[in-house]
């Protein structure tokens, strides 16, 4: 078999326009899911005990259940419940809470990360509580969880593809109804593939960057 | 080891007990649990203003735990402690009960003691400068450029003024210790409190930090210092406090804690530590 | 929601179990294979590797899927569908659990190994002996993380049409308009799938703990 990208690449509007609402979806939802997934993290650390084990529960079940049927649950039974979305807000909503269960974890750790001494060093040098999380703890952890956070993104990026089954038309919706109508589903398959693989090294190479350039600041070895 | 009274001799005589003598860092009766095991078992120790006190002692033995206390990292279980005779933490009324004192007045307090770590405990995204002039700026409220000169003058003390750029990765440990030393002077702490200064670096890096502690022991600070540098001890203490077993078995000059006739506990621990500078005591 | 019901999801629930772990081992096999061409000195092995590795790690597992599901007919290969979602699930993990090996080969310190060379152990008693079982322990976390991943990615299988937990939900949703029912009881039949995969693997961890690196 040959490959012809030519009978899809004729629809680049249509292909822009399904890039398009990938691009844009995933970055929403994966910086409001890391907004939201560090103030559950901030809840679970300094919030009461009854909150921790709510937000715990919240964030395990949704760790432990496939997107796609989370997805299902918010769609197809929303409605039920009164909640009647269209597809690109439901996409939007359950994208950003499931991301949101997965930030929550990489901030906790990173809470946790951060050496107890950096803590009572700020502690005897009379700084408050809020000028130690804002100046010592929140600076160190980003450095900590930078890796994972870039990883996290582009986990978000390959799950928007997912959206495209409640009908988000998206960059596989679309590419995948031309690929139907030009007989050509494997073609279309291969470039759509091709282009998530570009997007993804690219969100890979810009972390490493990022990695690198706040090398400097990392833990002295002792 | 005839009896538990914390020390064979008392620092000063009662004809100087003028309102000069009150020590720098008074501990009375403290006592700290850990679960079930008693880390302190009823310390009583009076620090003099203007002289080093080295703390030493086996591991384990609760050095580090009472320095902690004196800083209030840890809280002390029972007893009291007082800075220049204000009371930290704790305030014990007429009846013997301790009251938890509101946290602005720990803080009024805290802030007179000065704090180096064993592993220096530097913040990793500052350089050298930006840790000394963290809190000059943002507690003590110093305008940027005062506080880069005062940090500037502290890390020029400490001797690495051509490292104030640096950040704390591509430091040493002796100079990330010195710069942590200079960060604690930067605020001009009445006194300084050092725990296990030297413990973590390699043999070559102790020397420079040694003689920086030796430098603010001869300006008059006062210093309360917990080490294995038992050389160190002997020649710049001008107290030293022997503690075992969460007890202080021995308080006095050097003189009167090494010399004749020797403290078996204390012979046995000098035993021990012949390679840190105790062989010419023996 | 009648217990007959009830029964179709615990066994499309078995069913998932049964596929995610066939297409676990299978990776495991092809990842070991393409960690060792990783590691390879060879250009010529190490070259694909990375490709192989960088591709499967890089596209979504729906397009993979969808990818294989229609690529083998037009190639010829005529299959279930069941077997295509195999395949896909393990050439994805696969890319996974190479990466994984590689990272836990990679961080035996280099000391054991010349310990284990001054006492005489030869290049492949050393592998063995020494780099293999201590890589394993510190691969174990990652293996029991990428098998939780494997269970809940394998409820993408359902669009290739296969009738896993996901599948048989949407159909009785369907048939019974009763969604919320029946994606909720999936989902808790997921969570204590994954929920006993992650205890057990604290488990084992704790139980081999003896060599810790």
């Amino acid at each position: 078999m040959s490959l012809d990208f030519g009978l899809i690449l004729k629809q680049m509007p249509d292909i822009l326009s399904g890039l398009w609402v990938t691009l844009w979806m995933w970055i929403v939802a994966t910086l409001l899911g890391a907004a939201l997934g560090f103030l559950v993290a901030v809840g679970r650390r300094y919030g009461p005990a009854p909150l921790d084990w709510l937000l715990k529960l919240c964030v395990e079940m949704l760790r432990g259940t496939p997107f796609l049927v989370q997805l299902f649950l918010l769609y197809f039974g929303g409605p039920f419940i009164g909640l009647r979305l269209e597809p690109i807000p439901a996409g939007l909503l359950g994208l950003t809470v499931y991301a949101a269960a997965y930030f929550s974890e990489i901030f906790r750790a990173g809470f946790q990360a951060v050496p107890k001494g950096h803590v009572e060093a700020a502690d005897m040098a009379g700084l408050s509580r809020a000028q130690i999380l804002r100046r010592i703890i929140l600076p160190e952890m980003t450095m900590l969880v930078l890796p994972q956070c870039v990883n996290m993104a582009i986990v978000l990026i390959k799950e928007t593809a997912i959206l495209s089954i409640i009908t988000v038309p998206e960059m596989t919706m679309v590419i995948g109804a031309i690929g139907s109508q030009q007989y050509a589903f494997v073609d279309a398959m291969f470039l759509l593939a091709i282009i998530y693989w570009v997007l993804v090294e690219i969100c890979g190479f810009l972390g490493r960057l990022a990695e690198a350039r706040l090398s400097k600041f990392r833990f002295a070895a002792s | 080891m005839n009896s538990t009274a914390p020390s064979p001799v008392r620092a000063g005589d009662p004809a100087s007990q003028t309102a000069d003598a009150v020590p720098a860092v008074d501990v009375k009766g403290v006592t700290k649990r850990f679960g079930a095991t008693e880390v302190l078992q009823g310390i009583d120790l009076s620090v003099p203003a203007g002289a080093t006190t080295c703390l030493i002692g086996p591991s384990g033995s609760g050095k580090s735990t009472l320095l902690r206390c004196i800083a209030f990292l840890e809280e002390a279980t029972t007893g009291t402690i007082a800075i220049h005779g204000d009371p930290l933490g704790f305030a014990e009324g007429p009846d013997g009960k301790r009251t938890r004192l509101s946290p602005q007045a720990i803080r009024t307090v805290r802030s007179r003691i000065g704090m180096v770590f064993q592993q220096f405990n530097l913040w990793p995204h500052m350089t050298a400068l930006g840790n000394v002039c963290e809190a000059l700026v943002t507690v003590r409220k110093m305008k940027r450029k005062d506080a880069e000169e005062r940090g500037m003058a502290q890390l020029t003390r400490v001797g690495l003024a051509n490292r104030a750029a640096h950040y704390p990765s591509e430091l040493s440990g002796g100079q990330q210790q010195r710069v942590a030393i200079a960060r604690a002077l930067a605020l001009d702490p009445e006194i300084l409190l050092f725990d296990e200064p030297t413990a973590s670096l390699d043999p070559e890096l102790t020397g420079e930090v040694l003689n920086v502690m030796r430098d603010l022991a001869s300006s008059g600070m006062t210093l309360l210092v917990v080490t294995h540098e038992i050389g160190f001890a002997a020649t710049v203490g001008q107290r030293i406090a022997f503690l075992d077993h969460g007890r202080l078995l021995l308080n006095g000059s050097p003189r009167e804690v090494f010399g004749e006739p020797r403290h078996p506990r204390l012979a046995q621990f000098l035993e021990t530590y012949l390679d840190r500078g105790a062989a010419t005591l023996l | 929601m009648s217990w007959r019901l009830f029964d179709l999801m615990l066994w499309a629930a078995g069913y998932t179990v049964l596929l995610s772990g066939i297409s676990i081992a299978i990776g495991l096999t092809l990842g070991l294979l393409v960690c060792a061409a990783k590691l390879s000195t060879s250009r010529l092995l190490s070259a694909p590797a990375t490709v192989f590795i960088s591709f499967f790690r890089g596209v979504p597992l729906l397009v993979q899927l969808l990818l294989i599901y229609n690529l083998l007919p037009q190639i010829g290969i005529m299959v279930p569908s069941v077997v295509a979602a195999i395949l896909g699930l393990s050439l994805c993990t696969a890319a996974y659990q190479a990466e994984n090996l590689r990272g836990g080969f990679n961080s035996v310190p280099k000391g054991l190994l010349e310990a284990a060379d001054m006492v005489g152990l030869s290049p492949w008693q050393q592998l063995t002996r020494i780099r293999a079982p201590i890589a394993f322990r510190l691969t174990l976390p990652a293996l029991v993380n990428e098998a939780i991943l494997i269970l809940k990615a394998s409820s993408l299988i359902s669009v290739v049409g296969v009738i896993e937990l996901t599948r048989m939900a949407q159909n009785l949703a369907a048939s019974t308009y009763k969604p919320l029912l029946f994606y909720s009881v999936a989902g808790g039949l997921y969570l204590v799938i994954c929920w006993t995969l992650a205890g057990g693997g604290a488990l084992a961890e704790r139980l081999t703990r003896t060599h810790r690196a």
